[in-house]
C-alpha cells in the first residue's frame, strides 16, 4: 500500500511538464544513438552527459535513464534491420529477427521487440518499486566490512558473468581498481601516483575512461574491419504483429521479462546477460514447433523483453546501494556525483522526489517509447543509411566536447586520448573493458570501507568473517569463484557464453 | 618454448609491468599497519594481485592455445588519437569552432573512404549543431573563438 502511495508521489513528481519533456528528450536522443549501429548504451549515455548539466538531479537521472532504454530499444532495430547488434544486448535478436526480416517479417520483429520491451519495462518497473524500498532499509544496516564484502561478491560476480577469460577479467578488474586509486587519498590527503600533474589531483576522469573504452576504442576497431552489411530498408510493411504472433510470444515475453528483471539485479548481470540467458531458456522450453534460428517470433520476444527488464532492475543495486552492477549504473553514479549527490541506501528517505520520480519516470518513458518505435520506425531506419564514415567523426565530437564539459578542463581531452590507447590494445589482447570500469568505480570505495573496518577492529582482519552479513557476501563470493573454475561447469559457461 | 596463445601473452605482460609499476611507485607513500592503513597499503596488496595474475596469464600462453592476435592498423588509431589531441590544443587557444573543424576534418581520415566535401559539410553541421546546443541552449561553458 504504502509502495503505490509511493509511486503515486512518483508520478507526481515526473508527470511536471518539465520531467516529461526531459524524459521525452533522453528517449529521443537514447533511441536516436542507440539505432546507429556501433555505439552501446555505455557510448551513448557517456556521450549524451553534457545534455544533462545545468538541470536538476531528478530531471538529469530521468534523462538518463531514459536514453538508457532508449538506446536498448534502438539496439533491437539496428539488430533486426542490420543484422549488427547496436549494442551487446541485442546480439542474440539479430539471430531470429534478421532471419524474419529476410523472410519479410520485419515489420512484425520491431513490433513484437517494442510489444514486449514495454511490458518488461512496466513490469520490471513494479519490481523497483516493490524490491528498491527494502532492500535500502536493509542496505543501512550495513557496516564498512559488510560493503567491503559486498563490493568483493559484487566485483567476483561481474568477472563471473563477463565473457572471455576469467582470470583477464579478474586481471581487468584490478586494473581498474589501480587506475581508480590515482589522485588524491581522501584518508591521508596524500596525492597518489599523479607524478606531479596538478591536473591528476582529483583523478583519471571517469567519463574520460569509459568513452575511452566504449567510445573511441571502439570505433577505431570498427573503423579496421570495416564490412558491408544488407539493410533491409526498402519494405517493411506493417510493424503490427498478427494475433498469431501475439498469442504465441505472449509466455516468451513473460518469461524474458521474469528472467530479466531477476538477472538485472546481480552485479554484472543486467541487459546483456538477461538477452542470452532469455534466448536459452526459450530455446529449451517454448513449445513446438520450434525454429530458432530460422525467423522465430519468440527468438525476438523473449531476449528483448528481458534485456528491457534487466536493464531496467539493474537499478536496483545502484538506487539502493550506492553499487554499480554494469558500466552504464556506474556512469549514473557518477552523473549523480556531479550532480552532488552521494549514492546510497540513503537517497531513498533523503531524496524520495529524485528516488520516486525516476521509477515511475520509466513507465512514461517506456510509454514514450512505444510511441516513438512503431509509428516512427520509418525514421530510424533512414537513420541506418548514415555512412560509418559520416558517423565516426561525429562521435568523436560528441565525446571529446563531453569529456571537457565534466569539469571544463583540456586536460581530460588528453587523457581521453591516452586511455583509448590503453583501451584500444586491451581490446585487441581480448580484455573486455566491463570488469575495469566497475573496478575503478569501486577501487576507492572498496579501499575506503577496507581501512574504516581495520579502523574500528583494531587491525583484526577475522572481522570480515565474524559480522554475519560481511561473511555471507565473502562465502557467497568464494562459492561462485569455485563453482566457475570447476572443469565441467566452466566448459558450459563458455559454452552458453559462446551461444 | 613457443608462445601459443599471443593475446594471452601480451596482456599477462601489461599486467605485469602495471602491477609493478604500480607497487614501485606505492612503496614512497607510508604502508601503516593494519589498525591504520596507509596510503601505499591498498594499491601495494593489489598491485601484487595483478602482477601474479598477469604471471599466470602469461606463463599459460605458453600452454593453452589461443588465437593470434588481429592485425594491428596503424592508420585508424594514429589518426583518431592525432585529431583528439589536436582537438585539445585548438579549443586551448583556438576555441570550440575551430576545434571542433580540426577534429573531423583530421579525425576523418581514420577511415580510408574520405570525401572531403562530405566532411566538411559535417563539420559544418557539427559545429551549428555544437554552438546552438551546448552553448545557447544548455549555457555549458566552452569558449567559442580565441580567446586573447
Amino acid at each position: 500500500m504504502e509502495t503505490l502511495v509511493n509511486l503515486g508521489f512518483g508520478l507526481s513528481v515526473a508527470l511536471t511538464w518539465q520531467n516529461v519533456l526531459y524524459c521525452f528528450i533522453g528517449c529521443f536522443l537514447g533511441t536516436v544513438v542507440g539505432v546507429l549501429p556501433g555505439i552501446g548504451p555505455v557510448a551513448t549515455v557517456a556521450m549524451l552527459l553534457p545534455f544533462t548539466f545545468g538541470v536538476g538531479p531528478a530531471p538529469a537521472l530521468i534523462m538518463l535513464a531514459g536514453i538508457y532504454y532508449g538506446a536498448q530499444y534502438g539496439g533491437s532495430t539496428t539488430a533486426i534491420l542490420v543484422n549488427i547488434p547496436g549494442e551487446t544486448s541485442s546480439v542474440v535478436t539479430t539471430l531470429d529477427g534478421y532471419q524474419m526480416a529476410r523472410r519479410g517479417r520485419a515489420g512484425p520483429a520491431l513490433g513484437i521487440a517494442a510489444i514486449g520491451s514495454f511490458v518488461a519495462g512496466c513490469i520490471a518497473t513494479l519490481v523497483i518499486a516493490f524490491f528498491a524500498p527494502p532492500l535500502a532499509e536493509v542496505a543501512l544496516k550495513f557496516g564498512p566490512a559488510d560493503y567491503f564484502s559486498l563490493m568483493v561478491f559484487g566485483l567476483v560476480a561481474a568477472v563471473v558473468l563477463a565473457r572471455g577469460s576469467l582470470i583477464k577479467a579478474i586481471a581487468m578488474t584490478c586494473l581498474g581498481i589501480l587506475l581508480g586509486l590515482i589522485g588524491t587519498d581522501v584518508n591521508s590527503g596524500v596525492i597518489r601516483f599523479a607524478f606531479g600533474q596538478a591536473e591528476l589531483a582529483d583523478g583519471i576522469g571517469f567519463v574520460a575512461l569509459a568513452m575511452a573504452f566504449f567510445g573511441i576504442a571502439d570505433v577505431v576497431i570498427n573503423l579496421e574491419r570495416a564490412d558491408k552489411q544488407e539493410v533491409f530498408t526498402s519494405r517493411i510493411g506493417s510493424v503490427l504483429p498478427t494475433p498469431e504472433d501475439l498469442r504465441v510470444s505472449f509466455w516468451s515475453i513473460m518469461r524474458g521479462t521474469g528472467l530479466g528483471s531477476l538477472l538485472g539485479i546481480l552485479p554484472g548481470g543486467g541487459a546483456l546477460l538477461a538477452s542470452f540467458a532469455a534466448y536459452m531458456v526459450e530455446k529449451k522450453v517454448a513449445k513446438p514447433p520450434r525454429s530458432f534460428g530460422e525467423g522465430d517470433i519468440r527468438g525476438v520476444a523473449a531476449p528483448e523483453s528481458a534485456n528491457n527488464a534487466g536493464a531496467q532492475t539493474s537499478f536496483i543495486p545502484m538506487l539502493t546501494l550506492g553499487i554499480p552492477s554494469n558500466p552504464t549504473m556506474a556512469l549514473m553514479i557518477g552523473a549523480l556525483t556531479i550532480q552532488g549527490i552521494q549514492p546510497g541506501p540513503q537517497v531513498m528517505t533523503e531524496r524520495p522526489a529524485l528516488f520516486w520520480g525516476l521509477i515511475a519516470s520509466m513507465w512514461i518513458g517506456n510509454l514514450m517509447l512505444l510511441v516513438l518505435n512503431l509509428p516512427l520506425v520509418g525514421l530510424w531506419i533512414k537513420l541506418l543509411a548514415v555512412p560509418y564514415r559520416l558517423l565516426f567523426p561525429a562521435i568523436f565530437v560528441f565525446c571529446c566536447i563531453g569529456v571537457y564539459t565534466v569539469d571544463s578542463k583540456v586536460f581530460d581531452v588528453y587523457a581521453i586520448a591516452v586511455l583509448s590507447a590503453l583501451a584500444y590494445f586491451m581490446l585487441k589482447l581480448d580484455c573486455e573493458p566491463a570488469p575495469l570500469i566497475l573496478g575503478f568505480i569501486l577501487g576507492p570505495m572498496m579501499e575506503e570501507n577496507l581501512r574504516r573496518t581495520l579502523m574500528i577492529a583494531f587491525g583484526d582482519v577475522t572481522v570480515f568473517v565474524t559480522r554475519p552479513i560481511s561473511a555471507a557476501f565473502l562465502i557467497a563470493a568464494a562459492v561462485l569463484l569455485v563453482v566457475i573454475a570447476l572443469p565441467a561447469l566452466r566448459a558450459k559457461r563458455e559454452q552458453a557464453i559462446q551461444e | 618454448m613457443r608462445i601459443r596463445s599471443p593475446r594471452d601473452f601480451w596482456a599477462g605482460l601489461i599486467f605485469i609491468a602495471f602491477g609493478v609499476a604500480f607497487i614501485a611507485l606505492a612503496q614512497q607513500y607510508r604502508l601503516g599497519d593494519l589498525h591504520r592503513i596507509g596510503p601505499g597499503m591498498f594499491p601495494t596488496l593489489v598491485g601484487a594481485l595483478l602482477a601474479g595474475l598477469g604471471l599466470i596469464i602469461t606463463t599459460r600462453a605458453f600452454v593453452l592455445e589461443g588465437t593470434p592476435i588481429e592485425r594491428i592498423e596503424a592508420r585508424p588509431l594514429g589518426v583518431s588519437l592525432l585529431a583528439i589531441v589536436l582537438f585539445g590544443l585548438a579549443l586551448q587557444w583556438l576555441g570550440l569552432v575551430a576545434a571542433i573543424a580540426v577534429l573531423v576534418l583530421v579525425g576523418a581520415y581514420a577511415a580510408r573512404d574520405v570525401r572531403f566535401v562530405q566532411t566538411l559539410a559535417l563539420a559544418a553541421l557539427l559545429i551549428l549543431f555544437a554552438v546552438a546546443v551546448f552553448v545557447q541552449m544548455l549555457g555549458l561553458p566552452l569558449p567559442l573563438w580565441p580567446t586573447g
